[in-house]
């Protein structure tokens, strides 16, 4: 036992002179929280508490997060962003990492930040079934001694974003993957959050407002303010935790200038207004005003194009405020004309790593079809991604011989060799934007297309090699109909998924997975796998060995659960039979009408009359029925 | 519903049935007309000294003396030609308030009841459709004794007239040449507004009239030559053709109705009409118990297949209530005919006879014998001198 605990510990204190950051987070439930006060709800906190704390760390240290799942489902916890370099067992993710965390117990996520090089704006959220849409997400930022624009700002905050439900996600799933939801409409949120921190604690809400008690320490949308000094420049991390939903972010009378894009520091970017998908992250630098004679909006509207429809009750606009002084008058300017997107691919990173010419390219086509099932789901390359029965890593550890072949891991997944400089050409046959996201690697965004198939130069550029310093980062959103070559060094050994980060879209099947050098994950995991990963996946039922379907065979993929299928029209076996079946009995039935007038005799005139004078004697016995009508028959 | 935007199928086949049914009965009462003046006394006796003095005393401006001023044969044809005309005035009045009850009827459809149609426009068109399938099959069946309608109506009419002998009889006597041919025609014209209005829900407005003017003619011309021309088995003929073309009709109209009621279903599951999401790809249609879905040939959108609706229930999305409710309408048509064919006595079902088949086996061998006796009893003179002298 107490080796369990302390393996982590002497893991991360190798580099002598660094700090270990030592979380313990209880998952839990909470109730009744009511952050946009429109309706009381239960969501996933931390401690009883939520929102979760922001994790702040110093590139000096290592992260090592407890979580102990104290609720009544699967938890994992996802960093996302991180590499976690040959360690991808500790990625988060159910499914390819690992078999998610079962009720009552514990996973020790060591987080190696000094040893990975990283720096910037992160977040950390559940990664199983969905929860993180319940609320188990909060900021994760790395901070370095030696900030590249340390010497530009005097204080820092974090705004976090985020799309807002009042159902719990499991109904809401349930409702979008459904056979009276043949075409797909996402669940449409119900508003919108925005809520700031700073080292490591949110910001309360204004003096004077009466927010709902459960999350009454945290100033939410209009509640929410920054205290501004004037003459100061600030830093401000902009994160979208949101499920579904990307904002358009600007501040009514301050200017930003982007300095960092989902950690990687870039070049000064002045902007007007930024666009940031669901998992996306920004740091831009505002200078206050010199004057404190008003305060001024802070805008995150929410993207509703990609809504089903827009419901007249919900309010998609969030706004937010800038204090100067508390007794100033808050400037709302008239809204904008029209909404700009963020061109990343003209971002500049600060470190320079030139484009290195591909040795694999890889084409994925997305689209969503209606299945054979009658509900909607994402495929790609005509394949619907579904959890396998192992978690591709313990495939990739227990396989031996056979971690090499890509089938094993099934139709979803590639085998990638180490060092392989791998092209990923995503094409969007969908009309909604979509931001992908790789985990355990960033990406260089080497090429952007408006419409993938198109022949014109101006909508379907061709790609340029031996670019100096194209734009790295981890979430790449793909606008409708068009394409982005997305570019990594396959340097990291592991299981890594690529996935849609809108929630609906993970969940209806939009994933791939990479393995990267599974004999190397062999080799090197020996002695740091922890063995609590297998444990846990015994508690609830899963194998830990074999390929994707659980056998000891690189082909045998028997039980493996595939599917929904694409939908075959046209005159199948069963309809001819149905249409046979209809013409024959209309056959029959007109050669019956024949076989009964004109066959067998008529009757003849004198047969007639009897019958019809019988009836009418018969008639007569029986009496006046309508009397009204018979007048004496 | 379907995409004809001038002429609807259904709406021309019932209204020229219809019409024929009235034409037919019209024509028939004609005829009789005919063989009243002229004198079939055998069939009616008191019909034809009921209508002589009537002639005589009522028709003062006609001032027709039997005798010597006027022929015979001029009487008798003004006669015919008056009550000829109280055939037709009867018929005409008939179809008046068919017609005004029906655009009324039309009219309040149209304008209230579209509101109500167009929340829930599958489960209406269902259920008129579903009472439309039902009447024409009775109508369907019901048409192959059309043939046997002269001698029937010609009973009822010598019955009519027989028992008016007694009180009021001068009143209803004289009037019952109108009336009947009015009752007639009024519930033949109210059958057809009725199915006219079921079919017709769902139908732009603009293919209606066209197609009820159409049928009508085509009704009338129909009738007026089987008046004129039909032997028993023309007519038999033609029967067979309407009746198979009706019972399609209805045998569509039967699975479109069931397939209706499924749409409706699907449409309240999805809180949305399902063709307004447009399309006819995956997702635009029920996969659970779809028999089959054709990606193109939509009777909703495309006029040819329209036709095919129309006429044979054609969908290019298939249930099993559609496909299974089609062919139970014909299996019923089946079973009903066999039966009516049984209970008349014209076939045996599995070695049973009805009570009028052996009615009828024991008439027809009684006529044998008779027959048999007659040819006996006509050569007998020369058999008996051929016996064997002593």
């Amino acid at each position: 036992m107490w080796c369990r605990q302390l393996l982590p510990l002497l893991a991360l204190l190798s580099p002598a002179l660094a700090g270990v950051q030592e979380l313990w987070w209880n998952v839990t439930y909470v109730q009744n929280a009511n952050p946009d006060g429109l309706f009381e709800r239960r969501v996933i906190g931390v401690n009883g508490t939520w929102p979760p704390p922001p994790i702040e760390v110093s590139t000096n240290d290592s992260l090592l997060v407890h979580v102990t799942n104290n609720i009544d489902q699967l938890a994992t916890l996802h960093h996302h962003g991180m590499y976690f370099n040959s360690t991808s067992w500790m990625d988060g993710a159910m499914g390819v990492s690992q078999c998610g965390i079962p009720p009552g117990q514990t996973f020790d996520y060591v987080v190696p930040i000094n040893t990975s090089g990283q720096v910037g704006t992160y977040w950390a959220h559940g990664h199983s079934n969905g929860i993180y849409v319940d609320g188990l997400r909060a900021p994760l930022l790395l901070h370095s001694p030696n900030e590249t624009y340390g010497a530009d700002y005097d204080a820092e905050f974090t705004i976090s974003m985020s799309d807002w439900y009042h159902q719990e996600q499991p109904a809401l799933s349930k409702a979008f993957i459904n056979i009276a939801n043949p075409g797909g409409a996402e669940p449409i949120p119900n508003s919108a959050l925005v809520y700031f921190s700073q080292n490591g604690s949110y910001l309360p809400p204004i003096p004077g407002s009466s927010p709902s008690p459960v999350t009454s320490a945290v100033g939410f949308n209009e509640n929410a303010t920054l205290p501004f000094e004037p003459g100061k420049t600030y830093r401000l991390r902009i994160i979208n935790l949101g499920a579904f939903a990307g904002f358009y972010f600007w501040i009514d009378g301050h200017d930003m200038r982007i300095i960092e894009a989902d950690g990687t520091d870039i070049q000064e970017q002045p902007v007007d207004m930024l666009s940031v998908s669901v998992a996306q992250r920004y740091s831009v630098l505002v200078t206050a005003r010199n004057d404190t004679s008003s305060n001024w909006a802070i805008h995150a509207n929410m993207d509703t194009t990609m809504f089903d429809k827009v419901p007249s009750n919900i309010n998609p606009n969030v706004t937010s405020s800038i204090t100067y002084s508390t007794s100033s008058n808050l400037t709302i300017l008239s809204p904008v004309s029209s909404y700009t997107t963020t061109n990343d691919s003209a971002l500049v990173p600060i470190d320079i790593e030139p484009a290195i010419p591909p040795t694999n390219t890889i084409q994925l086509a997305f689209n969503f079809q209606t299945m054979n099932d009658g509900t909607n789901h994402a495929y790609i390359n005509d394949v619907v991604y579904n959890p396998p029965v192992v978690p591709a890593i313990m495939s990739a550890l227990s396989l031996g011989e056979n971690a090499t072949s890509q089938v094993a891991y099934g139709p979803y997944s590639f085998v990638i060799n180490y060092g392989d400089v791998i092209d990923l050409v995503v094409q969007n046959g969908d009309t909604g934007k979509h931001p992908f996201h790789l985990h355990g690697y960033k990406m260089q965004i080497m090429n952007r297309a408006t419409q993938y198939n198109s022949s014109d130069p101006s909508l379907n550029p061709p790609l340029i090699e031996g670019q100096a310093n194209p734009m790295r980062r981890d979430t790449v959103a793909i606008t409708g109909g068009g394409s982005v070559t997305l570019r990594f060094v396959a340097n990291n050994p592991g299981a890594w998924i690529f996935h849609c980060h809108v929630e609906w879209h993970l969940e209806s099947g939009l994933a791939v997975q990479f393995i990267t050098a599974p004999l190397l994950i062999q080799e090197q995991a020996q002695g740091r796998v922890p063995a609590f990963m297998f444990e846990q996946c015994s508690a609830i039922g899963v194998p830990t060995s074999g390929n994707a379907a659980g056998h000891a065979s690189a082909t045998d993929l028997s039980g493996l659960p595939l599917g929904p299928w694409f939908q075959e029209l046209g005159w199948l076996a069963k309809g001819i039979w149905a249409m046979a079946g209809c013409v024959l009995t209309t056959v029959i039935g007109i050669l019956t009408v024949v076989w009964y007038s004109a066959m067998g005799g008529t009757i003849s005139e004198e047969e007639i009359e009897e019958q019809v004078l019988q009836r009418i004697e018969a008639k007569k016995r029986k009496g006046k029925f309508f009397g009204l009508l018979k007048k004496k028959t | 519903m379907t995409a004809q935007n001038l002429f609807s199928v259904s709406i021309f086949f019932i209204v020229f049935r219809e019409t024929l049914e009235a034409v037919v009965i019209v024509s028939v009462l004609l005829g009789l007309v005919e063989q009243i003046v002229h004198g079939d006394i055998d069939h009616f006796p008191t019909l034809t000294e009921h209508y002589r003095p009537v002639s005589a005393h009522h028709n003062d401006s006609e001032t027709t003396t039997p005798g010597e001023g006027e022929s015979d044969a001029t009487l008798k044809r003004r006669l015919i030609r008056k009550l000829r005309m109280q055939v037709f005035a009867g018929a005409g009045v008939g179809l008046f308030v068919s017609f005004a009850l029906g655009a009324a009827f039309i009219a309040v459809w149209f304008t209230k009841a579209s509101n109500l149609w167009s929340k829930a426009e599958n489960l209406w068109e269902g259920i008129f459709e579903l009472i439309a399938s039902l009447m024409i099959f009775v109508m369907g069946v019901t048409m192959l004794k059309l043939d046997r309608a002269k001698a029937k109506w010609r009973v009822k009419l010598q019955h009519a007239f027989s028992d008016h002998r007694v009180d009021r009889r001068t009143r209803t006597g004289k009037w019952v040449l109108f009336i009947l041919p009015m009752i007639t025609v009024l519930r033949e014209g109210i059958e057809a507004v009725v199915f006219v209005g079921g079919v017709a829900l769902g139908q732009p407005a603009k293919s209606i009239p066209i197609a009820a003017i159409v049928g009508l003619i085509c009704g009338l011309v129909c009738g007026f030559f089987i008046y004129q021309f039909a032997s028993r088995s023309t007519l038999t003929i033609f029967l067979i053709v309407m009746t198979n073309l009706i019972l399609l009709i209805g045998a569509g109209l039967f699975s479109k109705a069931i397939w209706s009621f499924q749409e409706n279903a699907f449409n309240n599951l999805l809180g949305v009409d399902v063709d307004d999401a447009g399309g006819d790809g995956p997702g635009s249609y029920d996969v659970r118990g779809n028999v089959w879905h054709l990606d193109c040939c939509n009777p909703e959108t495309d006029m040819p297949w329209g036709i095919f609706n129309a006429v044979l229930g054609w969908t290019n999305s298939a249930t099993q209530g559609s496909v299974l409710s089609y062919v139970f309408y014909w299996v019923m048509v089946i079973v009903v005919l066999v039966y009516m064919k049984f209970k008349e006595g014209r076939t045996k079902l599995f070695g049973w006879e009805s009570a009028a088949g052996t009615r009828r086996r024991l008439a027809g061998e009684k006529q044998a014998e008779e027959a048999v006796d007659e040819r006996v009893s006509h050569s007998s003179p020369m058999s008996s001198t051929q016996s064997p002298p002593q």
